[in-house]
């Protein structure tokens, strides 16, 4: 189609004056067309305009540099509109009702008709709105080049953003008749009317609510059409949040009153549901946070204690019966608002305590009702009479299952609280933390726990393991390991466990030698190398012994020395320094300055030990070996002879084996040499073996009132504990079914709960080696410090100690005193506040 | 707006007509680089109704076919580098200038 024009040599042709219109051109002509343009636009009759010709007119008035006065008249055009035509329909609809609604009258109108006139209303603001937005956008369109070239020139808003403006001062800021309200006024209650509506369960029209909220969206406060100043965020929103507000303060009021917490929680997910879904229906997901907020703020935050506290539903009956719904429920609402979940993590705490005090306190009970002399029994029975030993033995027992007891007990709850915790609680750090915090508080209040943790851990190395499989053994040493975690006296416990532990190698009564060293390689990862160096001391100890007990055997077969009267060695050497001698029963043979009380060894035994330490000190020189009478235990050979004129039994020379502790040996070795009927007195007995009275007593106890083992006769034969003036005799009518008999021993082997004095004496010693290390601490701290002021001293010396235990305050400072009085440190003269210096 | 889907299902292309009458059947695609064009069709005004069809009474043929010309270079072009240059012959220059102002091109 390209005509047969030649390219007219470089000339250029100025523009032909038809485009700027000539003759047609003056304003009014234009704007004639413009404006009829505009009111067939307005009447949805655009079908028949030309574009073209409405452009071209609009263009040609802005060309002639007229665009301020088409602006002008456009608006004028516009809002001469709004008020002929909009308006007086919208004003149709809104009827007295909306305005007594909105000015908060309650009138006899029922919800269904507000309902619809309600609807009414917006409908029609609806449907002006959307004609609005599309003939304002045919307008545009037809008014472009104004937009492009006027309005950018003259840095006006275009004339779409002004006809919004228009829309929103015309239709929603139009003064009702009669009132001083606005249309807007009539909208916002309209719409808070029609929710609080739907929020008591009736169906509403969201769509149409949502048109309105659209609407409101995409105007703005002023024409400059600043985000923030969406009328929706400047007008409605705040509005609608504040009748929120009231609207979930009554309702929280409501459930407070009447319901319980368990409602309230599935009330205020649901209400919470319902606004979040509300924001995504009806009105705008912008409000979706702050409602949510709102709800926060008045269902969750302002009662929450109330609801915590509430009897019968509150958190405490939530935990009882394991309301695993309700608390998750909870942890998220109290999570929602309060990220440091502070009082669920009070209510938590506190409900560990008060559970855990209970536990405590049901045990102390116990231990009160059984038998008040359940304190001193054991050793402390001197004071007992005959028939009042086994009831005690019980009583130990009864009070070492209630140690036991109490463990389980604990565990139970911290097991407990670990479900509901990942269950209900997402594993919450910080509650956990919470939960640790408060089980190491109500434990530590106990005062016995670590001696209890450390029976608990005995029982189960003694047979509690028996028959488990390996997993459930890791699960018992992983609960001990969590127990242990929990203790603070970390030194108190080493203490009993090292007690328990002697008593379960000593006397073979631990049930797994790998198990020992799982527990004690756990503790070492727990607490750390120094805790544990003489735990596996002790182990070292013991296996050492067994090679030298059999190295000895070996020894003594290849001297050949057959026709010595054999007696069979099994040998422990103990270290000193690792094992408790004093809680291992040698307390009573020690005297006042802490040296052994040596014991008179028969002459068979002295042969032996002299055999047996040449043995040892031949590899090992320089060492030095005592020999522990109290412990031990021997298996002797007896024989009964036959009795004439006796029938059954008795009739028949009997042999039996009896296995007695080394004292009990020892005793009974002195009656080898005794003529028939011979008696040996208390005292005889005691200066001939040097044992220790009450050792001795105990001992004599055993084989001479315990029927079980009654091999020698005790005169006056009464059941009462033995005491200097009786005397003892050989028993050779006694009698047993078993060949082999052990003695019961009143006290030793079976690990159990101490005694009153007995925790009393561990307590002082424990002090003692409290008192030594703070010493050694402060020594240390200062050393390197030289000078260092009384309060930071002391931070240092508790934060060093954290590990092992809390050193009391008041032992802290009789520590530095005693200290300062030995010259190690003295007090800075003239500091503002009390400083030490070290004294090299 | 029965035209618009009519539209949309119906022409792939449209039509411009120069004041002197030359028609010129482009892609609407192409065309609709005009914003004023573009407006033009997507509204419910008679040049939708007419089909399409949208009359420029105060371009000539000469210059229309430029623009057409244009339009359709524009559209080849639109995803390459290194294009030629469009041959605009000098006294055009001007004419040339004011339609592409008044169609916003």
């Amino acid at each position: 189609m390209i005509s047969g024009r030649g390219r007219g040599g470089g000339k250029i042709r100025p523009p032909r004056r038809g485009m700027i219109g000539g003759d047609a051109s003056d304003f009014e002509t234009q704007w004639d067309i413009l404006c009829s343009a505009l009111r067939e636009i307005h009447t949805k009759n655009a079908s028949t305009l030309s574009f073209e010709q409405i452009y071209r007119a609009s263009y040609k008035i802005v060309l002639k540099k007229q665009g301020d006065k088409l602006y002008d008249r456009v608006k004028e055009f516009e809002e001469q509109w709004f008020g002929t035509t909009v308006m007086p329909k919208i004003r149709s609809l809104i009827t007295p009702n909306l305005v007594n609604i909105t000015l908060g009258g309650v009138t006899g109108v029922t919800a269904n008709e507000r309902r619809m006139t309600g609807e009414e209303f917006l409908k029609g603001l609806k449907v002006s709105w959307e004609d609005h937005i599309t003939t304002m956008n045919m307008t545009t369109d037809v008014l472009m080049y104004m937009d492009r070239v006027y309005c950018t020139d003259n840095r006006k808003a275009s004339i779409f953003t002004t006809s919004m403006g228009l829309y929103r001062d015309h239709i929603l800021r139009s003064q009702l008749t009669g009132s001083d309200l606005i249309t807007f006024d009539i909208l916002n209650s309209v719409v808070l009317d029609m929710i609080s509506m739907e929020r008591d369960g009736d169906v509403i029209n969201k769509a149409i609510i949502r048109s309105c909220i659209y609407m409101l969206e995409g105007l703005y406060e002023s024409d400059e059409e600043n985000e923030s100043e969406k009328l929706y965020i400047t007008t409605f929103e705040p509005a609608f949040l504040n009748a929120s507000r009231e609207f979930y303060k009554k309702e929280c009021a409501t459930l407070l009153r009447d319901s319980d917490a368990s409602t309230w929680l599935r009330q205020t997910k649901r209400r919470l549901t319902e606004e979040e879904t509300r924001t995504q229906t009806t009105i705008s997901m912008l409000t979706s946070q702050k409602i949510a907020k709102v709800i926060e703020a008045e269902m969750i935050s302002s009662h929450l204690s109330e609801f915590l506290a509430m009897e019968g539903s509150g958190i405490k009956a939530m935990i009882e019966n394991d309301r695993y719904e309700d608390l998750t429920l909870l942890y998220q609402m109290i999570t929602r608002v309060d990220s440091t979940k502070e009082p669920l993590k009070k209510a938590l705490a506190e409900r560990v305590v008060d559970l855990g005090s209970e536990i405590n306190k049901t045990i102390t009970n116990t231990d009160f009702s059984n038998v008040a002399g359940a304190a001193e029994d054991g050793e402390a029975a001197e004071s007992a009479d005959k028939s009042k030993a086994p009831k005690q033995q019980t009583a130990a027992a009864k009070q070492t299952a209630a140690a036991i007891r109490w463990v389980d007990d604990v565990l139970n709850l911290k097991d407990k609280f670990d479900k509901m915790w990942k269950k209900c609680m997402n594993e919450d750090l910080v509650l956990q933390t919470a939960l640790t915090k408060s089980f190491s508080d109500f434990i530590n209040q106990f005062p016995r726990c670590s001696e209890y943790v450390s029976l608990f851990i005995d029982n189960n190395l003694k047979g509690g393991i028996k028959g488990k499989t390996e997993t459930e053994i890791d699960a018992v040493l992983d609960k001990a390991t969590t127990l242990l975690r929990y203790i603070q006296d970390k030194d108190m416990f080493e203490r009993y466990y090292k007690k328990h532990l002697a008593r379960r190698l000593l006397h073979g009564k631990s049930e797994s030698a790998d198990v020992e060293r799982q527990m004690i390689s756990r503790m070492k990862l727990e607490i750390g190398n120094a805790f544990t160096t003489k735990l596996e001391g002790m182990f070292k100890d013991m296996t050492m012994s067994e090679d030298l007990t059999s190295g000895y055997r070996t020894h003594i077969q290849n001297l050949g020395d057959l026709d010595r009267k054999q007696i069979d060695l099994g040998i422990n050497v103990l270290t000193m320094n690792y094992w408790p001698m004093e809680s291992m029963g040698g307390s009573s043979s020690r005297r006042d300055d802490g040296t052994q009380i040596p014991c008179t060894w028969p002459n068979e035994i002295q042969l032996l030990q002299e055999s047996f330490k040449a043995f040892y000190l031949k590899e090992r020189n320089g060492r030095k070996l005592t020999w522990l009478g109290f412990l031990g235990s021997a298996d002797m050979r007896c024989s009964f002879p036959k009795i004439p004129g006796k029938e059954g039994v008795l009739s028949r020379e009997r042999r039996h084996e009896i296995n007695v502790p080394t004292y009990g040996m020892v005793i009974l070795l002195l009656f080898n040499d005794l003529e028939v009927g011979e008696t040996l007195s208390f005292e005889e007995i005691q200066s001939r073996t040097n044992i220790p009275n009450a050792d001795l007593a105990r001992m004599l106890h055993t084989l001479a009132v315990n029927p079980k083992a009654k091999v020698l006769t005790k005169d006056p034969a009464t059941r009462e504990m033995p005491k200097p003036g009786d005397k003892f005799g050989f028993n050779a009518s006694f009698t047993s079914k078993a060949v082999k008999i052990k003695a019961p021993v009143m006290l030793g082997a079976v690990n159990r709960v101490e005694g009153e004095e007995e925790r009393k004496d561990t307590e002082d010693r424990n002090d003692e080696h409290r008192g030594n290390v703070i010493d050694t601490v402060i020594v240390r701290i200062m050393k390197a410090r030289k000078t260092l002021a009384h309060t930071h001293l002391f931070t240092e010396v508790i934060g060093q100690l954290a590990t092992r235990f809390k050193p009391d305050v008041g032992m802290m400072k009789r520590r530095v005193e005693s200290l300062i009085e030995r010259e190690y440190l003295e007090r800075v003269e003239g500091a503002d506040v009390s400083t030490y210096a070290y004294l090299a | 707006m029965a035209s618009s889907s009519q539209k949309q299902g119906s022409s792939k292309y449209v039509t411009l007509i120069s004041s002197d009458g030359f028609e010129f059947v482009l892609l609407r695609e192409a065309a609709c680089v005009s914003k004023a064009i573009k407006k033009m069709l997507a509204g419910s005004f008679l040049e939708t109704a007419r089909g399409d069809r949208c009359h420029f009474e105060e371009i000539n043929g000469i210059v229309l076919e430029k623009v057409a010309e244009y339009l359709c270079y524009n559209h080849k072009n639109r995803n390459r580098e290194d294009v030629p240059d469009m041959d605009i012959p000098p006294e055009l220059c001007l004419e040339l200038l004011m339609a592409a102002d008044y169609l916003d091109t």
